[in-house]
């Protein structure tokens, strides 16, 4: 009995407890977020606020997750990226995560398939441009024959395509949809996911479509899946790209949202009815290494765009959740030291998990290097696995609910997220900022300011400004054999060989007579492309009376 | 060998993704007082004719999604058939560490790894820029 116990009441409590700290108090350094919020030391029941205690799990506004269980009923999607060489290669890639046990919701296939460069840019495999990038960072698939191999025999019913494009994202889901007619079934079967995020020109740097043609193309996408697909996701929100590109976890929420904002408002411009496609948006977000911070941004991203799908007429609860995919940063791994990269993507998986996140691609810790191995990819897998089934993390939903500094802080990112939202909500949304570049320009500065507080040692980073050392690691990284171009541009020849010409060159024209319809908002395109799908164009091919249609533009 | 005035043309291959690197480079070059010209995306002929348009003292090439051998296989010869032969030639990104010497032996000058201080670049071309040849 070293102390008096002088009462049990909060009060005597604090304050014995700020005579304990008083002797050093003031020199502690005031800590803050990533994002600059300021981080106390200690949070008690004064951070809370009644209504964060009010919420539960699976109800309005979803801030602790979208389903009453949370993973209890099932666990998160294991959705790994992948994808290289030909269709060949990665048709063998396929059967190998299904084997290692990578599935969906009760059980169902996923494939988060990634193009490459060439397959995104939109140019075939013969294309002099191509060079040096065929099948090197995704797989080439821009035939009949490659998606025929995609979905050969895998149950369209429990099976998720996710594929990851770029410009070429309607002519993608053309070729899929021809492929799954030419197997006798109905596009009403198809599951998975368009990329469609023509928005990430506002922060990647990529040139693409005239800023209103990305929109066009985004909402004619969304309209051919209501009618065809019902239950086909047509929308990804690339919140990924922009905190990749260097925004703060609170930019990636402001910005994010206001991505997403800007797809619901294109859909009402064009007549669309908010139960109607609302509910078949959902989004890629990126997690760092700061646990606690990305916990509080998918608590509060969930609560937002609940309260952004209501407010632009979505009446169903199931209309307003925000379906989350996350790709753990590839920014945050360091070539230095690779196999620290381990520890950090646990971090991250943690982070996602905590956060109810209902999809997870964990990056490998080789990427800062290259092409991950398979050893280096499955080893990502069995991080997921691990936590799934080891660490106890799903049995409970949203365990950090009611934590006094998660329910602040998530408090605080969403205040601060709706503060950058407004503004630019109120300066004409995002695609105005692509316009105008004014999004860019603050993701940008705010990631050359993080990179100085790295350089100056301020933000510590293991390997690279703390216990540094300058041994050569020598690490060998997958290879994809140059000789993957032959293969691809034979597979092209061959195809092309056995195709009706005249047939492509009209559907083709009618391509171009759609791209002009859909710009004069007389007609739609992806009719035209599933038609010179069925004729058996290719994914260069539709892209170029495309490119000549809706231009190429650089966001400044 | 110092050099008052240094010129830099900083560019990504065409049809490459995440421009957050070469970004940041271009203004930690530009703190250590270097001019810079972003060139963003280009195919190798792109980017040795900006060069000589420029007329920088040093092409930076930073590479996201693989192709740096065939890119230095190229550029290299491109820019000699330009004239220049007294570039500094330096590439980034994600490169593996086992490429740096295959990528010197086609004449690029050095490789840097990701997340380094762009003061480590500055400092390189600042003690390099003039003297080096493209043999």
């Amino acid at each position: 009995m070293s102390q008096d116990v002088s009462t049990d009441s909060f009060e005597a409590r604090k304050h014995e407890w700020e005579q304990r700290r008083a002797r050093y108090a003031d020199k502690l350094r005031p800590g803050k977020t990533l994002s600059g919020l300021p981080v106390k030391t200690v949070y008690t029941k004064e951070d809370v606020t009644d209504s964060d205690l009010d919420e539960m799990p699976g109800v309005y506004p979803f801030t602790r997750g979208l389903y009453p269980d949370g993973y209890a009923l099932t666990p998160w999607m294991q959705q790994m990226v992948f994808g290289y060489g030909t269709i060949e290669e990665t048709r063998q890639k396929m059967e190998k995560m299904v084997e290692e046990g990578m599935e969906g919701y009760f059980g169902h296939k996923v494939f988060n398939t990634v193009y490459d460069i060439p397959c995104m840019y939109g140019i075939d495999a013969d294309d002099p441009e191509a060079v040096g990038n065929l099948g090197q960072c995704g797989v080439h698939m821009s035939t009949g024959d490659d998606y025929d191999e995609l979905i050969r025999g895998w149950d369209l019913e429990s099976t998720n395509f996710s594929m990851i494009t770029g410009d070429n994202c309607l002519p993608a889901l053309a070729l899929l949809a021809a492929a799954v007619e030419r197997r006798g079934e109905p596009f009403s079967k198809m599951h998975g996911n368009s990329m469609n995020w023509y928005p990430r020109i506002a922060v990647q740097d990529v040139p693409s479509w005239e800023p209103k043609w990305g929109y066009a193309l985004i909402i004619d996408l969304v309209k051919w899946a209501m009618e065809n697909a019902p239950d086909w996701n047509p929308v990804n929100i690339f919140m990924y790209g922009i905190s990749e590109a260097g925004a703060t976890p609170v930019q990636e929420l402001a910005y994010g949202l206001a991505w997403g904002k800007s797809i619901i408002d294109a859909g009402l411009a064009a007549g669309l009815a908010p139960d109607d496609f609302i509910g078949r948006l959902s989004f890629q977000i990126g997690c760092t290494v700061n646990v606690f911070e990305e916990v509080a941004k998918f608590r509060a991203h969930r609560r937002m765009w609940a309260k952004i799908c209501k407010d632009a007429g979505a009446t169903k609860p199931s209309n307003m959740l925000a379906r989350v995919h996350v790709h753990t940063s590839g920014y945050v791994l360091t070539q230095q030291q690779l196999l620290n990269n381990t520890g950090r993507i646990t971090l991250q998986t943690l982070a996602a998990v905590l956060g109810g996140v209902a999809s997870i691609h964990t990056c490998s810790y080789d990427e800062a290097v290259g092409v991950p191995t398979e050893e280096s990819h499955r080893t990502a897998l069995r991080t997921q696995q691990i936590l799934m089934w080891e660490s106890g993390l799903r049995e409970v939903a949203d365990p950090l609910g009611g934590s006094y500094f998660v329910e602040q802080l998530t408090d605080d990112m969403e205040a601060a997220a709706w503060e950058i939202y407004d503004e630019i909500e109120a300066a004409g949304g995002y695609q105005r900022g692509i316009e105008t570049g004014e999004i860019k320009r603050a993701i940008d500065n705010s990631s050359y300011e993080l990179k100085k507080m790295v350089n100056s040692g301020e933000l510590p980073v293991v390997g690279v400004n703390r216990y540094v050392t300058d041994e050569q690691e020598n690490y060998e990284p997958f290879r994809i054999d140059e000789s993957i171009e032959e293969k691809a541009k034979a597979r092209l020849q061959d195809y092309r060989a056995r195709r009706d010409e005249t047939a492509v060159r009209a559907a083709l024209e009618n391509v171009r007579v759609a791209c002009e319809a859909l710009k004069e908002g007389t007609g739609s395109l992806m009719p035209a492309l599933v038609d010179a799908a069925r004729a058996g164009a290719t994914n260069g091919e539709m892209m170029v009376p495309m490119r000549d249609a809706f231009g190429w533009f650089v966001s400044e | 060998m110092s050099k008052e005035h240094i010129k830099v043309l900083l560019a990504k291959k065409k049809i490459d993704v995440h421009g957050r690197g070469t970004k940041l480079l271009a203004r930690e070059l530009r703190d250590a007082g270097m001019e810079v010209v972003y060139f963003r995306f280009g195919v190798v002929d792109e980017i040795a004719d900006a060069a000589v348009q420029e007329d920088v003292d040093v092409v930076g090439v930073s590479v996201m999604t693989s192709g740096q051998i065939q890119i230095a296989r190229g550029l290299i010869p491109a820019l000699k058939a330009r004239g220049l032969d007294n570039v500094l030639v330096i590439m980034g990104g994600i490169i593996p560490e086992v490429d740096y010497e295959p990528l010197y032996e086609l004449g690029i000058h050095r490789c840097f790894a990701p997340g380094l201080p762009g003061g480590a670049v500055a400092e390189y071309i600042r003690e390099n820029v003039g003297t080096a040849t493209l043999g």
